[in-house]
C-alpha cells in the first residue's frame, strides 16, 4: 500500500477518488479495490467536516447544473440530501435550500414534469409569505433599522411641511409607520397632514394596514389620510400615486426595486441595444454573451430606468431606496451561486443566533422567505427571476442616471441605528456608513444597503 | 439629466392678455401628473391679484377669460375670435409663488394651476378682505369666506371646559391640550396603581381594566407632560412611554437607559401634576412598571394601538419566551431602579432620558423582537464545542480551496471565499471567480480534482486540531489507538502517506500539529 501511494495523482486505490468522482460522474465501477464509500457514511461526521463537504457538493452541483449536466448534479443531490436537512445546524439548512432551488432548476429540462408538479405556483400563500416577513422583522433587526432610518430621513426632510405625502413602493411593514407617526406627532411644530400612499400586490395588507395605522393616527392626533394602491411595482402606474403638483413627496422603497430589473433579459444584459428580445434564458448558462452583465454601469432604457424617470419627475424631496447588499444578477449561474451561498449563509447564521433551532418563526422565515428567494436566484430566468438583488454601487449609477442626487443619511439616524443594533442581546449586528448611506452587516458581512435620494433642486 | 427649464418673468403692466390662454379642456383634471418638462412660469403679485384683465375697449367692463372678453365684443358687432388652445403644442405649465420666503418659490415645489397659485398667493400672503358675520373669521379668497358661511354654526364641537367648535381638527387639538380634562383625569391614579401593585407579575388581568388602565395611564401623561416637560410636547412623552413599555430585554441590557423608563412611568404613574423633583417618582411603582409591562404582553390584538406595534407578534411561538421575562425583568427593574434611583434626580437627566428614549425607540423594539430571544435562546442553548458558522465555513472551504491545487470547483471555492468576504461592495464574486477561472486553466486533470479531494478530507482532520480551539473536544478521543486515527481519515493509513507526497507541507505541519505520536512513524 505505500507504494501504490507513493506519487500525487494515484487514481486507483485510494477510495476517496471514487468519493469525488461519484459527483462528477455516474461512477463506472470506480477503478480498484477500495469500496466508494464517501466519508460520510464511513463514520459519523462533525458538523464542521459535514459543512465543508456539503459546501463541495453544492459547488460540485452547481457547476453540474449550470452545465446542463443532469446526471452529475443529480448525483450530487443525493448526497446533499443525506447530510443536509432544513432542521439542522445554520450550513445544513442552507445546503437544504439552495439543494432545493438546484433541483428545481435541474427539473426545468423537463418541462412537463415542472407542470405536472405545478412547480412555479407552489410557493407560500400571501398570508404566510406576510408572516414569514413579520417574523423576520421581529427575529432580526436588519430590516426594523432600515425603517427607522428611512423615517428620519422623511422626518429631516420634511421638516416644517404642512403636508407631507408619503409613497411607499412595497415592502415597509405597518410598524414603520407607526413610528413615522409617532416621529411626526413628536414634532416640535406639531404634526403635519400626512398622506400615505401604499403600493401593495394584495389588497388584504394594505386594508390591515390601513386600519391600524388610521386608529394609531386618531389616537395621536395626526391628520392622516390612507390611500391604497393595489398594483405589482412592475406594471404601477405613476399617476395611479396621485401625487400633486408641489406637494412634499417622500418615497420609500424597501426590497421592491430589484423586481424591476427581471424585465432585463438574461440574453441581453446592458448592451444598450436591449429592447424587446424574447427570453429564450432557460437554456442554463450555454449563453451567448461574451462578457459578464456586471461589468455594464451605463444603465440603459430599461424598466427600472423608465420608471426611475418617472419617479423623478415627481419631484420628490427624498426617495429612500433599502435593497439587498449583493450581486445576484450576474447571469451565469455559478457566479451568482456562490454569491447568494456567501450571502444566505450569513442570514442563515443570524437566524440561527436569533432563534432556537425549533423555532416555527424561524423555519417560516427560512423557508417561506429566504427559501424562496433562493430558489428564484438560483432556478429562475428571464421575468420570472425577479430577485436581482445588486450593489448600492450599482443602484448608485442608476439612480444618478435617472436625475437623483444623493442625500446623505444623517448622523442622527447613525447613532440611533448603531445604539439600537448594540442595544441588542448579541453582537453580530453592525451598521457601517459609507458616503452618507448605511449598511446593516451581519458580522462584517453587509446584508442591506440604505440610501437617500433626492429629486431636482433650484438653489 | 436635468431638462432646461426657462423661466419667464412677466412684468405687469395694465392689461395685457396674459401668456397663457385660459381656455379650458374638455374635462380638466384636478391633480394633474407631474411633468418634469413643464414651462415653470413666474407671475408678479400684481397680475396674480388681477381680477379682470381683459377689458372691453368699447364699454371698459373687465373679464377674467379672455374667451368671455371675445363673446362679449360679439355684442358691440366688434370683430372677435375665439383661440383655441392646442392641445398638442401646449405645454404642461407650472406657477410659482413671487413670495421668496414661500416654499412653493422654489420650482420644485411649483403648483400646476393657475387658480390654485392666485388662491395661495392670497391666503398665505394677501390681505384677509371677506368676514364671516357669525364668527368674526376673515377670509382673503371668496371662495372660501363663502364656503365657509354655508357651514358655519352648522355643527358643534363643545370640549368639556365649554369652548366650541365648528371644525373637528381644531376641536381634537384643543383637547388634547386642555386643562380641565386634565384635572379630571387627576382622579384616576390612585385606582391604577392600587391594581398594578396588586397585578404584580401575573398575567392575569382581566382585559377590560387593564386597558382601562392604559388609556387613563395616557391620558395622565398626556396631563403631567403638559405640566413638567415643558417644551415637550405630551405626544412625545407618549411615543416615549410605548417606547418604553415595548423593550423589557433592552432595560435588560443597557441598565442605564433603563432606569430612566420606570423613572418616567413612575411620574405618570403618580399622576403628580407638578413634578418638580423627579426624584420622588423612583420610590414608587416599580409594581406599577411591571403591572404595565404585563400589559403588553396579553394584550396584542387590537385592544389598543400601543400594544398593536408588532413586537411580540408571531403568535405562539414566542409565548414561552415571554413568560420568561418577567423574571428577568423584575430583577432587573428592582436593581436598576434601586441602583440608580437617586441619580436622576432633576430635570437635567429627565431631558438626557427623553433624549436617550426618543433615539432608542429604534432599538427598544428591534430588542424586544430579536434581543432578548436572542440573549435568551443565547444562554439556554447548549452549543456543542464544534460548531462552526456556516460563513465560517464557508471561509474555510474557500482557503483549503486556496491552498489545494487548482481545478474547476477549486475557482468556485475560492471565489466562495472572495464572495464572502467582500466587504465593501465590489462586486468580488466575480472577480473571485475570474480568477479561479485562471488558475483551473493549468490543471484540469481528474487526478487533481481527487487529490483536491483527499487534501480536503486531511486538512480537514488537520486543521481540525490545529487551527480551531473548538475542535479540540473532537480530537482527543481519536488519539487513543492508531487504528481510530486511520479511519477517521476513511481510507487507511496509507493516504497519510499519500498525503506526504501529494499534498505537501501544510498537511504535514498539521498531521504534525495533530499531535499523534503513533502516526509519526509511518510516515516517515
Amino acid at each position: 500500500m505505500v507504494q501504490d501511494e507513493g506519487s500525487s495523482s494515484s487514481v486507483t486505490s485510494s477510495p476517496l477518488h471514487n468519493f469525488s468522482t461519484m459527483p462528477l460522474h455516474t461512477s463506472p465501477g470506480g477503478a480498484a479495490a477500495a469500496s466508494p464509500t464517501p466519508p460520510w457514511l464511513a463514520r459519523e461526521l462533525r458538523s464542521d467536516e459535514r459543512g465543508l463537504c456539503l459546501i463541495h457538493l453544492l459547488l460540485n452541483c452547481a457547476a453540474a447544473a449550470g452545465a446542463g449536466r443532469l446526471d452529475a448534479a443529480n448525483a450530487a443531490l443525493e448526497h446533499i440530501a443525506s447530510l443536509a436537512s432544513p432542521d439542522g445546524d445554520a450550513m445544513q439548512r442552507v445546503a437544504a435550500a439552495f439543494a432545493e432551488a438546484l433541483a428545481r432548476r435541474a427539473l426545468r429540462a423537463w418541462p412537463g414534469l415542472c407542470r405536472a408538479l405545478l412547480l412555479p405556483r407552489a410557493g407560500p400563500t400571501p398570508a404566510e409569505l406576510a408572516a414569514a416577513r413579520r417574523h423576520f422583522l421581529d427575529l432580526c433587526p436588519f430590516l426594523r433599522l432600515a425603517g427607522a432610518a428611512a423615517n428620519q430621513s422623511v422626518l429631516e426632510a420634511m421638516e416644517s411641511e404642512k403636508i407631507v405625502h408619503v409613497v411607499d413602493l412595497g415592502g415597509a411593514d405597518a410598524t414603520q409607520w407607526l413610528e413615522l407617526l409617532h416621529l411626526l406627532a413628536a414634532r416640535p411644530e406639531g404634526p403635519p397632514h400626512l398622506r400615505l400612499t401604499a403600493v401593495h400586490e394584495h389588497r388584504d395588507v394594505l386594508t390591515q394596514t390601513a386600519m391600524a395605522l388610521t386608529k394609531e393616527a386618531e389616537r395621536l392626533d395626526v391628520p392622516f389620510q390612507f390611500n391604497p394602491v393595489v398594483s405589482r411595482l412592475e406594471a404601477l402606474d405613476v399617476e395611479s400615486l396621485r401625487v400633486k403638483t408641489g406637494e412634499a413627496l417622500a418615497v420609500t422603497s424597501s426590497l421592491q426595486l430589484h423586481c424591476l430589473l427581471a424585465s432585463d433579459d438574461d440574453t441581453s444584459g446592458k448592451d444598450g441595444y436591449h429592447h424587446h428580445q424574447s427570453s429564450n434564458g432557460k437554456g442554463g448558462d450555454t449563453n451567448k454573451r461574451q462578457r459578464s452583465p456586471e461589468s455594464g454601469v451605463s444603465p440603459t432604457t430599461s424598466r427600472a430606468d423608465a420608471f426611475l424617470g418617472a419617479l423623478w419627475g415627481l419631484s420628490p424631496k427624498v426617495v429612500v431606496v433599502t435593497e439587498q447588499e449583493a450581486s445576484h444578477n450576474a447571469a451565469p449561474l455559478t457566479e451568482r451561486f456562490v454569491e447568494a451561498l456567501n450571502y444566505y449563509a450569513a442570514l442563515f447564521d443570524c437566524l440561527e443566533s436569533a432563534a432556537p433551532r425549533g423555532s416555527v418563526e424561524r423555519a417560516r422565515v427560512e423557508r417561506w422567505l429566504l427559501g424562496e428567494e433562493v430558489k428564484n436566484i438560483v432556478a429562475c430566468d428571464g421575468a420570472d427571476r425577479r430577485e436581482r438583488h445588486e450593489r448600492l454601487d450599482r443602484w448608485t449609477a442608476r439612480m444618478e442616471g435617472a436625475g437623483f442626487a444623493r442625500v446623505p443619511l444623517s448622523y442622527y439616524a447613525l447613532l440611533q441605528a448603531r445604539r439600537a443594533a448594540q442595544g441588542l442581546g448579541c453582537d453580530g449586528f453592525k451598521v457601517r456608513e459609507e458616503k452618507g448611506a448605511f449598511f446593516l452587516c451581519w458580522q462584517d458581512r453587509a446584508i442591506f444597503s440604505v440610501s437617500a435620494w433626492r429629486g431636482r433642486r433650484f438653489d | 439629466m436635468q431638462p432646461p427649464l426657462p423661466q419667464h418673468q412677466h412684468q405687469q403692466a395694465a392689461a395685457p392678455p396674459p401668456p397663457n390662454s385660459a381656455a379650458p379642456a374638455p374635462k380638466k383634471k384636478r391633480n394633474q401628473p407631474a411633468d418634469p418638462d413643464a414651462e415653470v412660469i413666474a407671475l408678479s403679485p400684481k397680475t396674480l391679484l388681477a381680477t379682470n384683465r381683459f377689458v372691453c375697449e368699447v364699454c371698459n367692463k373687465g373679464f377674467q377669460r379672455e374667451q368671455n372678453l371675445q363673446l362679449h365684443r360679439r355684442g358691440h358687432n366688434l370683430p372677435w375670435k375665439l383661440k383655441q388652445k392646442n392641445p398638442k403644442e401646449t405645454r404642461r405649465r407650472v406657477y410659482l409663488c413671487p413670495e421668496p420666503t414661500c416654499v412653493h418659490h422654489d420650482p420644485s415645489r411649483a403648483l400646476g394651476d393657475l387658480t390654485g397659485i392666485k388662491k395661495h398667493y392670497c391666503r398665505k400672503h394677501g390681505e384677509k378682505k371677506w368676514k364671516c358675520d357669525k364668527c368674526n373669521k376673515r377670509y382673503a379668497v371668496q371662495s372660501d369666506w363663502k364656503a365657509h358661511s354655508k357651514t358655519c354654526g352648522t355643527r358643534e364641537y363643545r370640549c368639556d371646559c365649554g369652548t366650541l367648535f365648528s371644525r373637528r381638527d381644531s376641536f381634537i387639538t384643543h383637547r388634547a391640550f386642555c386643562d380641565a380634562l386634565a384635572q379630571e383625569s387627576a382622579r384616576m391614579p390612585p385606582i391604577g396603581a392600587g391594581m398594578y401593585g396588586t397585578g404584580g407579575m401575573a398575567l392575569g388581568l382581566s382585559g377590560m381594566s387593564a386597558s382601562h388602565q392604559l388609556q387613563s395611564f395616557q391620558d395622565q401623561a398626556h396631563s403631567s407632560a403638559t405640566t413638567t416637560i415643558g417644551s415637550n410636547p405630551a405626544a412625545q412623552f407618549e411615543h416615549l412611554m410605548q417606547s418604553s413599555t415595548g423593550s423589557p430585554a433592552f432595560r435588560g441590557a443597557q441598565p442605564t437607559s433603563s432606569s430612566s423608563s420606570p423613572f418616567y412611568l413612575g411620574g405618570a404613574e403618580d399622576g403628580h401634576q407638578s413634578q418638580a423633583s423627579h426624584t420622588s417618582l423612583l420610590h414608587g411603582n416599580k409594581q406599577a412598571y411591571h403591572g404595565l409591562m404585563q400589559l403588553p404582553e396579553q394584550h396584542q390584538p387590537g385592544s389598543n394601538s400601543l400594544l398593536n406595534l408588532g413586537f411580540f407578534s408571531g403568535g405562539s411561538g414566542g409565548q414561552d419566551a415571554r413568560l420568561v421575562f418577567p423574571d428577568q425583568f423584575n430583577g432587573a427593574v428592582g436593581g436598576n431602579v434601586r441602583g440608580d434611583g437617586s441619580e436622576h434626580g432633576n430635570s437635567g437627566a429627565n431631558n438626557e432620558s427623553v433624549a436617550i428614549f426618543s433615539g432608542n425607540l429604534m432599538g427598544n423594539q428591534m430588542a424586544s423582537g430579536a434581543g432578548f430571544s436572542s440573549s435568551l435562546y443565547n444562554s439556554s442553548e447548549t452549543v456543542a464545542p464544534p460548531q462552526m458558522s456556516a460563513t465560517a465555513l464557508l471561509h474555510k472551504a474557500a482557503q483549503m480551496g486556496a491552498t489545494m491545487s487548482s481545478g474547476n470547483v477549486n475557482s468556485l471555492l475560492r471565489g466562495l471565499g472572495n464572495g464572502g468576504g467582500t466587504l465593501n461592495g465590489r462586486p468580488a464574486g466575480a472577480g473571485g471567480f475570474m480568477a479561479g477561472e485562471s488558475s483551473s486553466l493549468r490543471s484540469t486533470s481528474q487526478a487533481e480534482n481527487e487529490s483536491q479531494f483527499r487534501d480536503l478530507m486531511n486538512s480537514l482532520a488537520a486543521s481540525g486540531s490545529g487551527a480551531g480551539t473548538a475542535f479540540s473536544g473532537g480530537f482527543p478521543g481519536m488519539d487513543d489507538s492508531k487504528l481510530s486515527t486511520r479511519d477517521f481519515l476513511g481510507v487507511g493509513g496509507g493516504v497519510m502517506l499519500s498525503m506526504g507526497g501529494a499534498a505537501g507541507l501544510p498537511l504535514r505541519h498539521g498531521a504534525a500539529g495533530i499531535g499523534m505520536g503513533s502516526l509519526d512513524p509511518e510516515m516517515k
